[in-house]
C-alpha cells in the first residue's frame, strides 16, 4: 500500500514548466475541498483575469492526503510552486528544507509586515526568518443559540441572548439550558457539548496555563499540574456536575445545528455550515474565561514557496501571493478573518458580524506547539483526553501516560538527529 | 496436449502484454519496493537517505503493544464480518433462489445497491446514523420507547457495529455470486432426493451446499482477505476509536507510514499482515479442498 502511493506519487509528479515559455505557469496546492475551496477558486480565476502573463493552476486535496503528498513531492524537489501550510505544520516541513524564506515579499512594493498581527506572523518564523505568508486566522470561538438561552432566561437588560463571559456565567448558563422534561435522566437539549476534543481541550488547558512542552521542547509537559486541573474542569463538566453529555468529538456539531445544544466552542470554519442553515437563530463570541486568563485555539493558512524557483516564478509568486493577501476579505467571507488589520478595519468586514466577534481574540489566540513529530504527538494527546472525557482514565493517568508515550517520540526523533549529524 | 506455433504463443503474451505491464508497474513493483522499505530504517522527517537494518523493523513490530492491539482488532473484525457476511450472503442467495424467477431480480437489485456506494458515503451516512445523543437510529429508538444504544461510543459495541454497517455494504457481492453458484445446482439432485422424501433443509445441507463448495470456498477466501484489510469504514465512523478499540492494523499501518513518516517500519508491519493473510488463505484452500 505504501509503496503503491510512493510509486504512484513519483510517478504522478513532473514539472510541467515549458522552458522559455512567455507565460509563468504557477502550481497551485491547497486542502480547501470545502466551500472554502470555491471561494478560493473564484480568487484565483480572478487572478488569472487581471494576470496575463501568469497562469495559477490550483489542485486541492483533503488535508490528511495533501500533507503527505506535499511532503513526498517537496522531497523529491517536485513540489508546486505555492502551497498552503497550517502554522502548526510549519516547522515540520521548514526542518525538511522544503521552504523558502519568503521576508524578500515583505517590504517596498511588497507586503506591509506591519500590517500582520505579530503573534499571526511570529508563527510563521524560525531561528529570526519567515516562512509562511499567514492569510487568515482560524480561531475557536463560542457559538451559542439565541432562542435557547432567552427560553432559558439568559438575557441582558434588553431582552437579547446574554452569552457567558467567565466561568461562573458559563455554569450558570450549562445548568439553565439543560432540559430533561420527563426526567429519565437523558435530557432531551444540553447546554453545551464538547465537539472538536482538540481544540476545545487546548483552549481551555490553555486558559489554565497549561504547556504542552519544555521550552526547548526537549520533554513532554502533559501532565503538569496546570493540565491536570484543566482535565478535571472538562471532565467534571461531564461526569459530576452532567452539564454536558458523554462526548462524541466533530459529530456533537450537528446537535448544535439541530438546536438541542446551547453552546459549542468550533472553529470560524464551521460558518458556512450555518450561514446554509435556515431557522437556527445563532450568535458568536469570544471563548469564555474558564481557566485564569483568556486563551483561545488558533491555525493559520499560510502561503508558502518551495525553495528553488527562478527568477521568473519568483516574481509570479509574489505576485499571486501579494493579490490573495490584498484580497483576503473574499476569502474572509467564506469563514475566516484576516490578518491585515488594514482590512479588519474596513467597512465590508464591520458588516461580517461572527468573524469580527471571533477576531475579537486575536490578542490572546494561541497556536499548538509546532514541533516536527506534531502527528504523533497529536495522537497520545487526543487519546488521553478521550480517555479523560469518557471518564476511563483520571486526568492524572491518562496525561502521565501520555507524557511518557510523547517523550519516547521526542527521544527517537533526537537519536534519528544525532544519527544524521554523525554522518554529516 | 497440442504444441501450439511459436507465433499465436507470441500473440498470445502481446495480449497479455497491456495487462503485466500495469501489474508489473503498480503491482510488482511497488511490492518488491515495499520489501526493500520493510528492512531498511527510512524516515522522511530526517530526511535522510534509507539505510538497511535488516530485520529490525520486524522485531519492533512483534515487541510494540500497538501492533498487536490493531492486530487484535482486525482480528475481531475478521472473526465477526467474515461468518456474518458469508452465511448471510448464503441466506439471502437461498431465499432469493427459491423465489420464481421474475421476482429474483428485484430482490437481487435491492441487496446489491449498497455496494456500489463508495466507504466514504456509507460511512458518513452510517456516522449520523450511529450518533450517540443526535443520530437517527437512537432518535427512532427514543420515539419508540426504548433506551439509547452507544453503537460507537461503547469500547465494546463499536466493532459489532461497524461490523454490522459492513455487512449492509458488502453482502450484496458475495450473495450474487452464491445465487449464481445456486443456479449451476442441476434440479435433479433435488428432484431426485425429494422422491426419496428428503426435506428442504435436508436437501439443502445434503446437496446445496456440498455442490456449492467450490463457490463457498472463493467467497470465504475474498471475504477473509477483504476483512483482513478494513481501514475504510473504522477510519471514517469511528477513526479507531472510542480508546483505539477500533483501530485496525492497516489504520495503525498508515499512521505510522503517513502521519509519523516512519516508511520502513510501516512496510514490515504491511508485510507482517500480508503473511497473516497468506497463512490464513492456505488453510482454507487445504481445509476446503481436502474435505
Amino acid at each position: 500500500m505504501i509503496s503503491s502511493l510512493l510509486v504512484f506519487v513519483i510517478l504522478t509528479s513532473c514539472n510541467r514548466q515549458p522552458a522559455g515559455s512567455e507565460i509563468v505557469t504557477l502550481r497551485f496546492w491547497n486542502g480547501f475541498t470545502g466551500p472554502d475551496g470555491r471561494t478560493m477558486l473564484a480568487l484565483v480565476k480572478k487572478f488569472n483575469e487581471s494576470h496575463p502573463k501568469i497562469n495559477v493552476v490550483m489542485q486541492r486535496m483533503d488535508w490528511g492526503t495533501y500533507y503527505n503528498k506535499l511532503y513526498v513531492a517537496g522531497l523529491g524537489g517536485r513540489s508546486p510552486q505555492v502551497f498552503v501550510i497550517h502554522t502548526d505544520s510549519l516547522l515540520r516541513f521548514r526542518r525538511a528544507n522544503l521552504l523558502r524564506n519568503v521576508d524578500e515579499l515583505f517590504g517596498t512594493n511588497g507586503l506591509d509586515a506591519d500590517d500582520f498581527d505579530e503573534g499571526v506572523r511570529k508563527g510563521t518564523e524560525d531561528a529570526g526568518k519567515h516562512y509562511g505568508v499567514p492569510l487568515d486566522i482560524h480561531m475557536l470561538g463560542m457559538f451559542y443559540n439565541k432562542a435557547l438561552f432567552r427560553d432559558a432566561g439568559i438575557v441582558d437588560s434588553n431582552g437579547e441572548a446574554k452569552p457567558p463571559t467567565n466561568r461562573a456565567e458559563f455554569l450558570d448558563a450549562l445548568r439553565k439550558l439543560k432540559r430533561d422534561t420527563n426526567n429519565d435522566g437523558r435530557p432531551e437539549q444540553w447546554g453545551f457539548t464538547f465537539t472538536w476534543h482538540r481544540t476545545n481541550c487546548f483552549a481551555i488547558l490553555s486558559q489554565f496555563g497549561g504547556e504542552f512542552f519544555n521550552p526547548d521542547r526537549t520533554h513532554c509537559t502533559l501532565d503538569s499540574p496546570a493540565n491536570r486541573v484543566g482535565m478535571q474542569f472538562c471532565a467534571d463538566l461531564i461526569g459530576k456536575e452532567k452539564l454536558a453529555p458523554s462526548p462524541e468529538n466533530f459529530d456533537a456539531w450537528i446537535g448544535f445545528r439541530q438546536g438541542k445544544v446551547g453552546i459549542v466552542l468550533e472553529g470560524i470554519y464551521q460558518l458556512p455550515d450555518l450561514l446554509k442553515q435556515h431557522g437556527l437563530e445563532y450568535g458568536a463570541a469570544p471563548v469564555p474565561i474558564l481557566g485564569e486568563k483568556a486563551v483561545t485555539w488558533a491555525n493559520s493558512h499560510n502561503l508558502c514557496l518551495r525553495p528553488n524557483l527562478s527568477a521568473e516564478e519568483l516574481d509570479a509568486s509574489k505576485t499571486f501571493i501579494k493579490f490573495l493577501s490584498d484580497n483576503s476579505l473574499d476569502w474572509a467571507a467564506a469563514g475566516q478573518v484576516p490578518v491585515r488589520k488594514s482590512l479588519r478595519g474596513s467597512d465590508r468586514f464591520a458588516a461580517m458580524t461572527v468573524q469580527r466577534a471571533f477576531a475579537r481574540q486575536i490578542p490572546y489566540a494561541r497556536y499548538m506547539p509546532s514541533v516536527p513529530f506534531t502527528n504523533e504527538y497529536l495522537e497520545k494527546y487526543e487519546f488521553a483526553l478521550e480517555r479523560i472525557l469518557r471518564g476511563s482514565a483520571t486526568p492524572e493517568d491518562a496525561l502521565r501516560e501520555a507524557s511518557v508515550a510523547i517523550d519516547q517520540i521526542i527521544a527517537r526523533y533526537q537519536a534519528a538527529d544525532d544519527v544524521k549529524g554523525a554522518a554529516e | 496436449m497440442t504444441v501450439r506455433p511459436r507465433k499465436v504463443q507470441l500473440s498470445g503474451y502481446l495480449f497479455l502484454l497491456p495487462y503485466l505491464t500495469l501489474f508489473a508497474v503498480f503491482l510488482l513493483l511497488p511490492l518488491i519496493f515495499g520489501l526493500w522499505l520493510s528492512v531498511t530504517k527510512y524516515e522522511l522527517l530526517s530526511a535522510k537517505p534509507a539505510r538497511f537494518i535488516g530485520l529490525d523493523n520486524f522485531r519492533e513490530a512483534l515487541a510494540d503493544p500497538y501492533f498487536w492491539k490493531s492486530l487484535g482488532a482486525t482480528s475481531l473484525f475478521v472473526g465477526l464480518a467474515t461468518p456474518l457476511t458469508v452465511t448471510g450472503a448464503l441466506i439471502i442467495a437461498a431465499l432469493i433462489h427459491a423465489l420464481p424467477e421474475k421476482r429474483q431480480s428485484v430482490y437481487r437489485l435491492a441487496i446489491f445497491i449498497p455496494t456500489i456506494l463508495t466507504v466514504t458515503v456509507v460511512g458518513i451516512l452510517w456516522r449520523w446514523f450511529y450518533s450517540g445523543n443526535f443520530g437517527m437510529f437512537n432518535g427512532y429508538l427514543e420515539r419508540w420507547g426504548f433506551a439509547r444504544v452507544p453503537w460507537i461510543e461503547s469500547t465494546t459495541l463499536a466493532m459489532p457495529s461497524i461490523v454490522l454497517m459492513t455487512f449492509w455494504w458488502t453482502v450484496g457481492s458475495p450473495m450474487v455470486i452464491l445465487l449464481a453458484g445456486l443456479k449451476q445446482i442441476p434440479s435433479v439432485y433435488h428432484e431426485a432426493a425429494a422422491i426419496d422424501g428428503a426435506t428442504g433443509f435436508r436437501r439443502f445441507i445434503s446437496i446445496t451446499l456440498p455442490l456449492l463448495r467450490p463457490v463457498l470456498l472463493f467467497v470465504i477466501v475474498v471475504n477473509v482477505i477483504g476483512a483482513f484489510q478494513v481501514f475504510g469504514q473504522t477510519f471514517i465512523v469511528t477513526k479507531g476509536g472510542p480508546e483505539r478499540s477500533t483501530r485496525v492494523l492497516v489504520q495503525y499501518i498508515y499512521e505510522t507510514a503517513f502521519q509519523s513518516y516512519r516508511l520502513g517500519y510501516g512496510a514490515a508491519m504491511s508485510w507482517l499482515l500480508f503473511v497473516v493473510i497468506a497463512v490464513f488463505s492456505i488453510v482454507q484452500f487445504r481445509f476446503m479442498r481436502e474435505r
